[in-house]
């Protein structure tokens, strides 16, 4: 499993193509690649699997945001860049739980991450944000909002699925909702 | 209501370029003139965009989430997942500074090594009763005994005497004889004589492993009650270079040997020992070491085994310690003790050496 992994990690270069490309298979071997190695940092350090899992999901939803807004400059390996990232993730994720942190141990060089990884907790708020006011918003709501704004379904296609007599009531409907997900978006 | 709804399409239409030029115009003509329309349409447009990159993390989380689920977890955490066992936690955790400590100890290992050859080839303690005597006279017993056999060839057995000599000195008039206990252990029969070279026999009453002392009682009946003790027991430590004396039974007769303090520790900083420069050999064991006034100093116990004209000392305290833990009736009123004055005080050393000499036992151990 490990060799296997490890046989097929891309190159650097391969790899900020590949998502500059929206390549599926490249963000797959990407994370393959380095799955292992963030997994061994967690587990040698007070997390288990799950933490292991949010932390490199993280650590990769920042490299690709990184990547696609096309500021990435490639001043070190991936592989460190990735460790870094994950490093700065877990410690920042001990402190909060004042899990001690103790002595971290390293497997990988480490350079300085925290702009990056701050910018993406700013974003990330963002993003918990929305999904607390979908979260809040109530079917059916939630369903023709995630449909239409993120599933890019049709109006006639949610009208078909919520069985509507037509579209233009599916449309007042999506309205209604999008108001009250407005209004618990924007409220402070 | 039902306008607000027109209106939020409108604005969505024209923001997604749904709308045909005429009605942008037209919308973006009441955009200008309406600021309530402008910020509905700028809070949309934030919202939109908040919404698009929501749905982009969304779709890369269930990516994610998706390329995840095709790995084998299990397995991986079970190869880096600290192990139960903390010794193969700890060795993980470490392994090099584990590796450089090993390296560490063993190189100081090799140098305490050669380091401990080097002194134990210059000083090794020997204890000093009598295994060299025992040696020769095993010779001369094996002589004996083939002249023996040559006088009576039938009796084919073996000499089997295992002897060993040392000195020890009376602690009490009636008969307690204090010594080294490496002379008389494991002997199976014990024997003092005196300067007259009359035997008794003696049990051992006391011993202590610890400071290598041990008591004996002269269970004798041909025994008769000594005169009182000459010397006494100094209680305070003697000072380097202080004049001391001892006598012994290296062979059958007493010699006499004298010194001083040469260290306030022993064998290795033994604190237990004085250090004396006093020429000793093997029987001198067990022997008093006594100062001018005749006050007991220590018990010679041994020596270092490449230095000339030292040798090891036990500590007159130590002395004392035994004692208490004898009887104190048993031992009779005229014991040692350290408050007398000692009757050797302002003697020349011969006549101190006369009134000691009845005190001084040879030890035999058998």
């Amino acid at each position: 499993m490990n060799n296997s992994l490890k046989s097929s990690v891309p190159t650097d270069r391969e790899v900020i193509l590949g998502i500059l490309n929206n390549s599926e298979e490249t963000l797959n071997k990407l994370y393959k690649a380095y799955y292992a190695m963030v997994l061994q940092f967690i587990l040698n350090n007070n997390g288990d699997e799950d933490d292991a899992k949010d932390v490199y999901q993280e650590g990769i939803i920042i490299l690709y945001n990184k990547i696609k807004a096309g500021n990435f400059e490639l001043s070190s390996k991936l592989k460190t860049y990735i460790y870094s990232v994950c490093r700065r993730i877990w410690l920042k994720k001990l402190s909060l739980n004042s899990k001690k942190a103790g002595s971290i141990t390293d497997y990988e060089d480490v350079f300085a991450v925290e702009e990056d990884v701050e910018h993406h907790e700013e974003k990330d708020a963002a993003f918990v944000k929305m999904q607390s006011a979908l979260d809040h918003l109530g079917e059916p709501c939630k369903t023709i909002i995630q449909d239409f704004y993120i599933h890019n379904l049709s109006m006639q296609d949610i009208c078909e699925k919520f069985g509507y007599t037509n579209t233009d009531n599916a449309k007042t409907q999506k309205y209604k909702c999008l108001q009250r997900l407005k209004k618990i978006f924007f409220q402070p | 209501m039902r306008n607000d709804l027109e209106l939020d399409a409108i604005i969505e239409d024209y923001l997604l370029g749904k709308l045909n030029a005429q009605e942008t115009e037209a919308f973006e003509q009441l955009r200008r003139n309406d600021a309530t329309v402008d910020h509905k349409v700028v809070s949309h447009k934030f919202f939109l965009e908040s919404m698009g990159t929501f749905a982009e993390q969304l779709r890369l989380k269930e990516q994610l989430n998706h390329i995840h689920s095709e790995i084998d977890v299990e397995s991986l955490a079970s190869t880096f997942r600290p192990h139960p066992s903390r010794v193969v936690q700890l060795w993980r955790k470490h392994k090099s500074a584990i590796a450089v400590a090993a390296s560490f100890v063993v190189l100081s290992l090799v140098s305490i090594y050669s380091i401990q050859h080097n002194t134990q080839q210059a000083e090794r303690y020997r204890q000093l009763s009598n295994q060299v005597n025992n040696a020769i006279k095993t010779q001369n017993s094996l002589i004996r005994n083939i002249k023996h056999n040559n006088n009576n060839t039938t009796s084919g057995k073996p000499n089997a005497q295992n002897s060993f000599g040392g000195t020890g000195f009376a602690i009490s008039t009636n008969g307690y004889i204090l010594t080294n206990l490496h002379i008389i252990n494991g002997a199976d029969s014990l024997y003092v004589q005196n300067s007259r070279g009359e035997s008794f026999k003696v049990k051992s009453v006391y011993t202590d492993p610890q400071n290598d002392i041990a008591i004996l009682k002269i269970n004798d009946r041909h025994f008769s009650n000594l005169s009182s003790i000459p010397y006494t027991i100094k209680r305070n430590t003697s000072n380097i270079g202080e004049i001391v004396y001892t006598l012994g039974y290296p062979k059958d007769d007493a010699v006499l040997g004298e010194g001083y303090v040469s260290s306030k520790n022993g064998f290795i900083g033994d604190t237990t020992q004085y250090q004396v420069a006093i020429s000793v050999n093997p029987g001198n064991s067990g022997g008093p070491v006594l100062d001018n006034n005749g006050n007991l100093v220590g018990i010679i116990s041994g020596k270092p085994d490449q230095t000339e004209g030292a040798a090891f000392a036990i500590k007159s305290k130590y002395i004392l310690e035994a004692m208490r833990a004898i009887p104190q009736d048993s031992l009779g009123v005229n014991k040692l003790s350290a408050n007398k004055k000692s009757l050797l005080s302002g003697l020349k050393r011969t006549k101190q050496i006369e009134k000691i000499q009845d005190y001084v036992f040879m030890i035999k151990a058998y």
